[in-house]
């Protein structure tokens, strides 16, 4: 997600930067990121870290180089304007709170003190000893996006006395940059490229020490933050062996931070991909430390000691509200107290709509905690489908009937249920960016194991709302048929249908406990139900002895099994008949034991 | 084979009215369009009423009779349902019909040739909404060279705009007695024998759809040669014998579910088409006087629920078997009252 | 060759079954006043036998080498171009085609094939162009558009080619296409004309028929003479000299819907129901047509109702009893089944997959059934 977006203030400056600036964007699109808490000088020696590795494109023309230089310098400027007008700290401090607030020392960090332990211990072990005597220099830390990863690694770092050096993924080259480059003599090269070469040098001959001419001694730490994936088997292949020659032959103590996606927003083969990399890492012996989200109250205490500073003082709930709605995203958490501290008379020159909505919250008495507060600060809260599945399936209810009916309206004992334990299924639906077709078809593979035993009433139900989910639906693809632009009214319909209907007609859920969801096999049943059709379509010859078309079904009900019946009891007269009996293995029932438990991962990309 | 012999001529086509004055049964519509024909002046007409009742024939025929065979490709523009008709082609096939001018009026071999196009959208009810209100504005366009006949079943889905600019003629269904002469005539001069009965059935089953008439008449003779009967009328045109339906609806005052279910079984089996079996079971219902109102109602919701699920698509059988089913039900409920 | 193609009728006259259909189509070609022709009647009673002698009647044994093509058509749909892949089967003077497998562009392919057809017709030896013969299959499964654009083009092409049309039900074929075809209703072979061929079939097999035992083929043939020969068939393969009480073996698929008919009369959990979804799954796999399984379904269960019922019922209830039992199963559990079969067979064709809609009716089922034996048995 944060790289997108960075992506695009690259595309929105970029008539700013036209005529040849096109690398000083590049730089930029670095500074962007100042959301992460990078030391700033470790920062700008990462970047001479990079020149090494962007020497081999530019080193065609000397010429380049001198320009690349220069774009550095006035590239300092640009940022610190731009930095002024992204940055929505306002005027006063013209400093992100992230990076002002940014841990300095171990105990700062907001990550759990066992998992920085374990990292500090690993950094510990690979600089004291010598360099030999570990199996690997690589540890693999990968958690959730602001969880305080590459925090973690700097810090460290500092706290050892180390110098780090970075690698960030370049933004992606523009095709009009390309263009205007390639007039320029500059050859392109892809992010691919340019990681390998840093790679094949850094294996070849460490960090060299001239890059850093103050200081030779001081030990040296590589991070390489966002490993550049592309697109395409090939490219994955490339990364995957330079990766392992690297994890194998490198001397240099390296952290690799990658971030988890959520597995069903992510475009599924990045998630693939980045999986297969993992592996890849640790198959070749990479140490590799998990980062969970950081809790509620490890980011309330980091909340409220910026407040102390700040000297802003927040009442408890807001700094709950805050906590909560981060979703365990240390960075978040402090961008949105930024905002929410923010008082009207210190913005009164700006106009963009966030602060002024921030505005509008702060007539909100602050005490009143209500939906609309944490949906300010909440970071794009996307639930994962499953996530989303096991609410509905669950049917979380209140104990008690909180919603007390007068007697004008109510509903008869067997229709009424208790109020729901959640949010409206459609916004939980919303929020899982649950598609209606596969949100149904997984209700529908699911949930009969969520039912009482002896809840038949219920089962029939069920099966009816998403029944009609499916006409629902059906009739939205005909209309999708026919006109491209339907308004897909009918596809939210259909899936608050199937969702209501399985929150309703369960009405006697089972308690809760733990039960895995299976992907729908409706859909591989799908899937070879359509390739036999195929392949008894070509068969609908062995009727009317070749000189008619037989009616499809004609064939599957009756002369497929009556020559079944008749292939199987071997009879030798019967030369004229069609070959079937190889393919009749094919056809044979698919076992139904196999009780197949499918965690999805797979399927998951069908759709 | 050989080439089709003329024979294969669809009677309802060769013996088709060629001037408007011999449309069947239609004396007021007649009188006011021979009118029209005499002054060679006419409005935008609209004609309306049941299939079968004469309504292209008459748009035909008045074509026919102001331009005469030479002129009448050049003047006339036919188009109808079946063709693709959405509002492209109301834009475009009408627009570059209409464009085109036509030469003054001047009497060419015996025809009026007034200076106009006659444009005939049949099956105009079949339009979408659009498309017609597309045709508003060209309709006002052009209106000086054009005139459009419009000829639809139902006038409620013709768009008030659309309507209100036409003169409405409305078609009646036949009579019996005018069918009959009209079979008698036809059937004379293609040297057929029909007795009374077959006659009276054949006027009957067609329900003063005169198209439908003829349709069955040759289909008979066709199968069944020069003498025709009226149970050859009735294999014919895919009516379901009175017995059979008779006999399904015993089954249901019986009570009895497994006899029901064999007779729809046998229905199914003798291939009768159950949608025509759904529109006889409620000429049989509306029938039976000994039925209370509650009863007659149930039933008959009842059909109307099955045909449609039919026109959806739905199993013959299983629909058959409900509404049988729902009938026993509802005849039931009765003795115990 | 299975002996239901050995034994096909290749002329009018051969045909036994339905030879007052036979002789009038014979009349109709001899006298070569051919309209459109529309056979309509249930699955196995002889549409397709009489159809293929009625074009070999017309163009002599020439109708009989066919070739087989996986023709794709490009049709110009206004603002794009569709290919369709369509699978014919044509000799020189016929094309045979199921234009429904085309599925919703099913209407280009009725006027695109019927034009291509009329411009290539055959030249007969007088050197006059003949006319084509067009079998057009399940026409009640075509769109409206298309049925709607299949009439069109039979009036504008109706000197071209003739058009001969198939299908189970009427009922789904438009008005304006049934009127503008002669009309050919093919009903069922009842039990005694299924007897005589299958005596007929094993007298040309030189087999021994024990009495009774073709009649009982002919009963469990459900009026379907392809059915009761291809059984007829699979007896002779399972056991001969045939005994009169020989079991006649079921299809298959028949045989394991039973299986899961039973697994819903013994009990009515979701448990059950969802192991019934996997035999379901089983059959769909297998291209059993739902509408199919489903018919099937509630036929079994009623004969299931029945059997497993008498036999609980003996034990338990008193002979009046029973009778009472009966009378209230008639008067409620079979109703409220076969409608609920109805409601969801119509949903089904509405929606897009079947097995929601099977397993709702399967679910209702059990919940029927299961109100009904606490409310008799307590």
């Amino acid at each position: 997600m944060t790289k997108k977006e960075n992506n695009l203030v690259v595309l929105s400056s970029d008539e700013e930067y036209c005529g040849g600036r096109s690398s000083s964007s590049k730089r930029r699109y670095r500074k962007t990121k100042s959301q992460s808490p990078l030391p700033r000088k470790s920062t700008r020696q990462a970047k001479k870290a990079r020149l090494l590795g962007s020497r081999s494109c530019l080193h065609k023309d000397s010429r380049n180089v001198d320009e690349f230089n220069l774009f550095c310098e006035d590239f300092d400027q640009v940022f610190s304007t731009f930095k002024v007008s992204a940055g929505s700290g306002g005027i006063c401090r013209n400093e992100l709170w992230i990076d002002k607030y940014k841990p300095h020392s171990l105990e700062e960090l907001a990550v759990h003190k066992k998992k920085v332990d374990e990292v500090k211990v690993w950094f510990e072990d690979r600089l004291r000893t010598p360099k030999d005597a570990h199996g690997n220099n690589v540890l693999v830390i990968n958690g959730p996006s602001g969880v305080g990863k590459s925090a973690t690694v700097h810090v460290i770092a500092s706290h050892l006395g180390a110098k780090l050096c970075e690698w960030d993924t370049p933004t992606p080259v523009i095709w009009q940059e390309h263009l205007h480059n390639s007039s320029l003599g500059i050859q392109y090269t892809s992010k691919l490229d340019e990681f390998e070469n840093f790679i094949g040098r850094m294996r070849k001959y460490g960090v060299i020490p001239s890059c850093f001419p103050n200081d030779s001694k001081q030990p040296i730490i590589l991070l390489i933050d966002e490993l550049p994936l592309t697109n395409g088997k090939a490219a994955l292949k490339r990364l995957q062996n330079c990766l392992h020659l690297y994890v194998q032959s490198t001397q240099v103590p390296t952290a690799i931070v990658i971030t988890d996606c959520a597995k069903v927003e992510g475009t599924d083969l990045t998630v693939q991909y980045l999986e297969e990399l993992q592996l890849c890492l640790e198959d070749a012996g990479a140490c590799k430390v998990a980062f969970n989200p950081i809790t509620n109250n490890s980011i309330r205490k980091v909340i409220s000691r910026i407040c102390c500073q700040e000297q802003y003082s927040l009442a408890v709930e807001q700094i709950d509200a805050i906590a909560k709605s981060s979703g365990g995203d240390v960075r978040h958490a402090i961008m949105s107290l930024q905002l929410f501290c923010l008082k009207p008379s210190q913005i009164c020159s700006s106009s963009s709509s966030a602060l002024e909505s921030s505005k509008e919250n702060e007539e909100v008495p602050p005490t009143v905690v209500d939906d609309r507060f944490s949906f300010q600060f909440g970071r794009d809260e996307s639930l994962s489908l499953f996530h989303a599945l096991g609410k509905f399936l669950h049917n979380k209810r209140h104990t008690s009937n909180e919603l007390v009916l007068d007697g004008e309206f109510s509903v008869k004992e067997n229709l009424s249920r208790r109020p729901l334990n959640m949010d409206p299924p459609e916004k939980v639906l919303s929020q899982a960016h649950g598609q209606a077709r596969p949100i149904a078809d997984f209700l529908h593979e699911n949930v009969l194991d969520f039912m009482n035993e002896e809840a038949v009433d219920d089962a029939w139900a069920v099966a009816s709302y998403l029944g009609d989910a499916d006409t629902l639906l059906s009739s939205y693809e005909r209309m999708l048929a026919r006109h491209n632009d339907a308004e897909n009214i009918l596809h939210l319909a259909a899936a608050s249908v199937a969702v209501r209907g399985v929150l309703f007609g369960n009405s006697h859920p089972l308690s809760s406990r733990w039960h895995a969801i299976r992907g729908p096999k409706l859909w591989q049943i799908e899937g070879s139900s359509l390739s036999n059709k195929r392949e008894m379509v070509k068969q609908r010859f062995i009727a009317y002895g070749g000189i008619s078309l037989a009616d499809f079904s004609v064939v599957a009900t009756e002369y497929v099994p009556a020559l079944k019946w008749l292939g199987s009891s071997a009879s030798g007269d019967r030369e004229n008949l069609p070959v079937m009996s190889d393919e009749n293995t094919d056809f044979d029932l698919v076992n139904s034991g196999n009780g197949e438990s499918h965690t999805s991962d797979e399927e998951i990309e069908d759709w | 084979m050989a080439p089709l012999l003329q024979s294969s001529q669809p009677w309802v086509e060769k013996y088709r009215p060629k001037q408007v004055k011999d449309v069947a049964h239609q004396d007021e519509v007649v009188r006011v369009l021979t009118n029209t024909l005499e002054t060679s002046s006419c409005p935008h007409m609209l004609f309306y009423g049941p299939p079968g009742t004469g309504k292209t024939t008459t748009a035909l025929a008045i074509a026919h009779e102001l331009f005469g065979p030479e002129l009448y490709k050049s003047r006339v523009l036919e188009l109808n349902a079946s063709d693709d008709r959405g509002i492209n082609v109301v834009r475009t096939k009408i627009k570059d019909f209409a464009g085109v001018a036509v030469s003054s009026g001047q009497r060419q071999g015996g025809y009026p040739c007034p200076p106009f196009k006659i444009i005939i959208l049949d099956e105009a009810d079949s339009m979408t909404e659009d498309a017609q209100n597309a045709l508003r504005r060209t309709m006002e366009t052009h209106s000086k060279v054009t005139r459009f006949f419009f000829i639809c079943n139902y006038i409620s889905r013709i768009i008030e705009p659309l309507a209100s600019r036409c003169a409405k003629f409305r078609f009646k269904p036949l009579s019996e007695e005018v069918m009959g002469k009209r079979i008698l005539h036809i059937s004379n001069e293609e040297g057929l024998s029909l007795d009374e009965e077959a006659l009276s059935t054949l006027s009957s089953i067609s329900q003063g759809d005169l198209r439908r008439a003829i349709t069955y008449l040759q289909s008979a003779a066709r199968l069944f040669g020069s003498s025709i009967s009226s149970k050859d009328l009735i294999s014919v045109s895919g009516i379901i014998p009175r017995e059979v339906v008779d006999e399904l609806f015993a089954a249901c005052r019986s009570g009895n579910f497994d006899l029901a279910n064999k007779e729809v079984n046998n229905v199914i089996a003798e291939g009768y088409p159950v949608a025509q079996m759904l529109s006889q079971i409620f000429e049989v219902v509306i029938e039976a006087h000994d039925l209370q109102d509650e009863q007659t109602a149930k039933i008959c919701k009842k059909l109307a629920e099955a045909d449609k699920c039919l026109v959806d698509g739905a199993d013959e059988y299983l629909q058959l078997l409900d509404v049988v089913s729902q009938t026993m039900q509802a005849l039931s409920s009765s003795m115990q009252l | 060759m299975l002996w239901v193609d050995k034994y096909r009728p290749k002329t009018l006259d051969q045909i036994t079954v339905h030879q007052d259909v036979a002789q009038n189509l014979k009349k109709l070609v001899t006298e070569q006043d051919c309209p459109h022709l529309l056979f309509f009647g249930p699955s196995g009673s002889g549409k397709k036998t009489l159809v293929m002698a009625l074009i070999r009647q017309m163009f002599g044994a020439s109708a009989e080498k066919v070739k087989v093509e996986n023709k794709t058509w490009k049709v110009d749909a206004g603002t794009r171009n569709v290919e369709i892949e369509l699978t014919t089967i044509s000799s020189t003077n016929h094309v045979e085609l199921t234009p429904s497998d085309a599925g919703f562009q099913d209407r280009y392919i009725v006027q695109e094939i019927i034009k291509d057809m009329a411009k290539n017709r055959p030249i007969d030896s007088k050197g006059k162009r003949g006319h084509k013969v067009l079998v057009l299959n399940d026409v009640d499964k075509l769109s409206r558009e298309a049925q709607h654009s299949l009439r069109r083009t039979m009036e504008k092409y109706s000197s071209y080619c003739r058009l001969i049309l198939c299908c189970n039900s009427s009922s789904r074929v438009t008005e304006a296409i049934r009127s503008r075809c002669l009309n050919v209703r093919i009903n069922g072979p009842t039990d005694d004309q299924i007897v005589k061929v299958l005596e007929f079939i094993g007298k040309k097999e030189g087999l021994q028929l024990p009495s009774g035992f073709a009649s009982r083929i002919a009963e469990k043939s459900n009026r379907s003479l392809r059915r009761a020969i291809l059984s007829f068939e699979t007896c002779r393969v399972q056991q001969y000299p045939f005994v009169s009480n020989q079991a006649i073996p079921p299809m298959d698929w028949e045989e394991y819907i039973s299986e899961i008919a039973s697994d819903i009369m013994k009990e009515q959990s979701p448990k059950r129901l969802y192991q019934v979804r996997g035999k379901l799954y089983e059959l769909l796999v297998n291209c059993i047509p739902p509408e199919i399984i489903l018919k099937v379904i509630i036929l079994s269960q009623f004969l299931l109702i029945f059997s497993v019922l008498m036999c609980d019922l003996y034990y338990l209830v008193s002979q009046r009893l029973l009778y009472e039992l009966l009378k209230k199963l008639d008067a409620e559990l079979k109703h409220e089944v076969c409608h609920w079969a109805a409601y969801y067979e119509h949903r089904m064709r509405l929606g897009q997959k079947s097995i929601f809609h099977i397993e709702a009716f399967v679910a209702k089922f059990m919940s029927i059934y299961k109100s009904f034996l606490i409310s008799t048995f307590g």
